[in-house]
């Protein structure tokens, strides 16, 4: 018995190549112009058709087959906020035909500013070969940007047939946050009690000599050995295995999103802030040696666990991508939003927090009499304020401000230290805080 | 009501002239040129210049405005129609230079309607689209051309054979147009 044959796909998909409304145009004077000719016995009316046929004839002596691929590229190199992208769309002609005009256009994300990437692209694209457009721009502001979806329609045989749009699903380009920079002087408060026994593989800051090697820019100047130095009169350092073993959680508040976010360039907004910040203090604590983990407080608790090194801090710059606003509707339980087993007894949390949310602070005042050493990050935009609906919305916004000022001075009376997030130090004086806290008897 | 509709009509013309760019706006300018000067030469000259031109020349500029509708087709029937009613109403020759012109100017805004109803008004043109649409057309009415000269004189000389000759060139052209409808629907 012989097997069925596959079914060429082209069987279902109908004809790809149309007819145009030119042709039909070009069809129908061609045939009236000639009719009356012969008719009225007018030559000159036949030759006024000449031109029609002569055109139609020699547009339609060959025919197209296949429809033009289109494909979307945008680079995969590591593009950071305000970084170049080079986006660009090719249209290949497998054809033995040209292609007279194809029409490219394309979709893109708001937050990516592409040269002309809001207007078709009118090209012709030889038989058998390709054209590609480019669509340089910047990228304005972290997240998965898309590049698309995109559409090519094909115009050959001089305008008589046309094909069917082609469309092609968008492809994302990674923008990864720009991070401030942070740095934290502060020791971490659970630190002392987490070393043990056990002695970290990893070089840092430690008791444990790992070597001597030569000086580098960066090492700290106690750090030199003066005799090793001495003796082969080049300054060299006792490199040391970090005993640091601590544990930050990054907590990221994302039951909404508050002010208007202006890319890199321009105001941040809740989630640009969160996000930025969130890079940043990975970054530094991962530098450090420590394990960073992070968890949303939001509808999906999305979240990641708790790594060390290099290859964490990428991960954590791909886990930001996705961050979104991620609201808990109808629900004033904070229990069901967010559960304390995801949180360890040791680890530092850092809440980046709007405090717009009652349960934000009511969470946060759990944390802490649940015994966790808590700091809260306020990433509120200081000009953030709801939209102007009528004479009393001043009046109300400063009601909200009142209260929200109160709101943060009750969490600092139970031991919440509150920072807002400014870059580079921001937090040394809470963190000596809640050193501070955590040399203290736990427990209450 | 109306006022309003009015507004937002003036509204979209704005917002579509601030986004139109140059190809596009000049392959339309050429539509409506060709089919201007395509009912000055069809139609008889004691025409030009009185109020019965005006409908002829909005009807000429049309499909400039609306490339993709029947507005080129119905343009191209009155030029011809233009060029009966002087010819055979008003008793005017057949001259080489009108015939050569109405059939070139014909075939050039039928060829750029064709083009400006794929081409966008915003786009970003290349300009090998057009230069190479242009050439096209330029073979044909060149081949065209010389297909008329050619076929006048003949019909000068036999004297009197035009009904012949047009009879000849129009089975002629049956027969090719016969043969195209039947590949298209062949593919179909």
């Amino acid at each position: 018995m012989v097997p069925p044959l596959p079914p060429e796909p082209e069987q279902f998909a109908g004809p790809a190549w149309v007819p145009t409304r030119a042709l039909g145009r070009a069809v129908l004077l061609t045939g009236l112009l000639l009719l009356l000719g012969v008719a009225l016995g007018r030559v000159d009316l036949v030759l006024l058709a000449a031109p029609f046929a002569i055109g139609a004839a020699a547009s339609l002596r060959r025919m197209p087959r296949s429809a033009p691929e289109l494909t979307i590229a945008t680079g995969d190199e590591h593009i950071v906020e305000g970084g170049h992208v080079d986006a660009s769309l090719t249209v290949t002609n497998p054809d033995v035909i040209a292609y007279d005009l194809v029409v490219v256009r394309t979709r893109t994300s708001p937050w990516l500013k592409l040269e002309h990437a809001d207007r078709p692209f009118a090209i012709s694209v030889p038989p058998d070969g390709w054209h590609a457009v480019d669509l340089p721009g910047d990228a304005n502001r972290w997240g998965r940007q898309d590049v698309g979806p995109a559409a090519a329609r094909v115009a050959a045989c001089g305008g008589l047939l046309a094909c069917r749009p082609v469309v092609v699903p968008a492809r994302g380009v990674r923008v990864y946050p720009v991070t401030d920079p942070f740095k934290a002087t502060e020791a971490m408060p659970a630190a002392a009690g987490l070393v043990g026994n056990h002695r970290s593989r990893r070089p840092g800051e430690g008791g444990e000599l790992a070597g001597v090697r030569p000086f580098a820019p960066g090492d700290r100047l106690r750090r030199i050995d003066w005799r090793v130095s001495l003796r082969t009169r080049d300054l060299h350092v006792a490199s040391t295995l970090s005993d640091r073993d601590a544990e930050v959680l990054l907590l990221l508040d994302v039951l909404g999103e508050v002010g208007r976010s202006g890319g890199v360039a321009g105001g941040a907004s809740v989630l640009d802030t969160t996000v930025r910040a969130a890079a940043a203090i990975a970054e530094h604590y991962l530098q450090r040696g420590d394990r960073v983990s992070l968890l949303e407080y939001g509808a999906t608790a999305r979240r990641l666990r708790a790594a060390t090194g290099r290859r964490q801090y990428l991960t954590v710059l791909e886990w930001l991508l996705d961050v979104r606003p991620d609201p808990v509707e109808g629900d004033d339980d904070y229990a069901n939003v967010f559960g304390f087993h995801h949180v360890s007894s040791d680890a530092l949390v850092m809440v980046l927090t709007p405090l717009v949310d009652p349960r934000s602070a009511d969470m946060l005042a759990q944390l802490t009499r649940s015994g966790r050493y808590v700091v809260a990050v306020d990433t509120l935009p200081p000009d953030a304020a709801p939209g102007n609906r009528g004479q009393w919305t001043p009046l109300a916004t400063r009601l909200w401000r009142m209260e929200r000022e109160n709101v943060l001075g009750r969490l600092r009376e139970h031991g919440v230290p509150v920072v807002a997030w400014a870059g580079s130090g921001s937090l040394d004086l809470v963190l000596r805080d809640v050193a501070r806290l955590a040399s203290a008897p736990r427990g209450r | 009501m109306m006022a309003g509709s009015v507004t937002n009509a003036v509204a979209a013309a704005r917002a579509v002239t601030a986004r139109a760019t140059g190809t596009p706006f000049l392959v339309r300018c050429g539509i409506g040129i060709s089919g201007l000067l395509a009912m000055l030469v069809a139609w008889p000259v004691s025409l030009t210049g009185t109020q019965y031109f005006i409908p002829l020349t909005l009807l000429a500029v049309y499909p400039a405005v609306v490339p993709r509708g029947r507005g080129a087709t119905l343009a191209a029937m009155v030029v011809v129609t233009g060029w009966l009613v002087d010819t055979a109403g008003y008793g005017a020759s057949v001259e080489l230079w009108r015939v050569l012109s109405i059939a070139s100017l014909l075939y050039l805004g039928h060829t750029l309607t064709a083009l400006a109803a794929v081409l966008p008004y915003d786009a970003v043109v290349n300009l090998e689209v057009v230069g190479g649409w242009l050439l096209r057309a330029a073979a044909v009415l060149l081949v065209s051309a010389v297909l008329t000269v050619v076929t006048l004189a003949l019909s000068a000389d036999l004297a009197g054979g035009a009904f012949l000759v047009a009879t000849l060139l129009g089975i002629l052209g049956a027969v090719g147009a016969t043969v195209l409808i039947a590949r298209l629907l062949r593919r179909a």
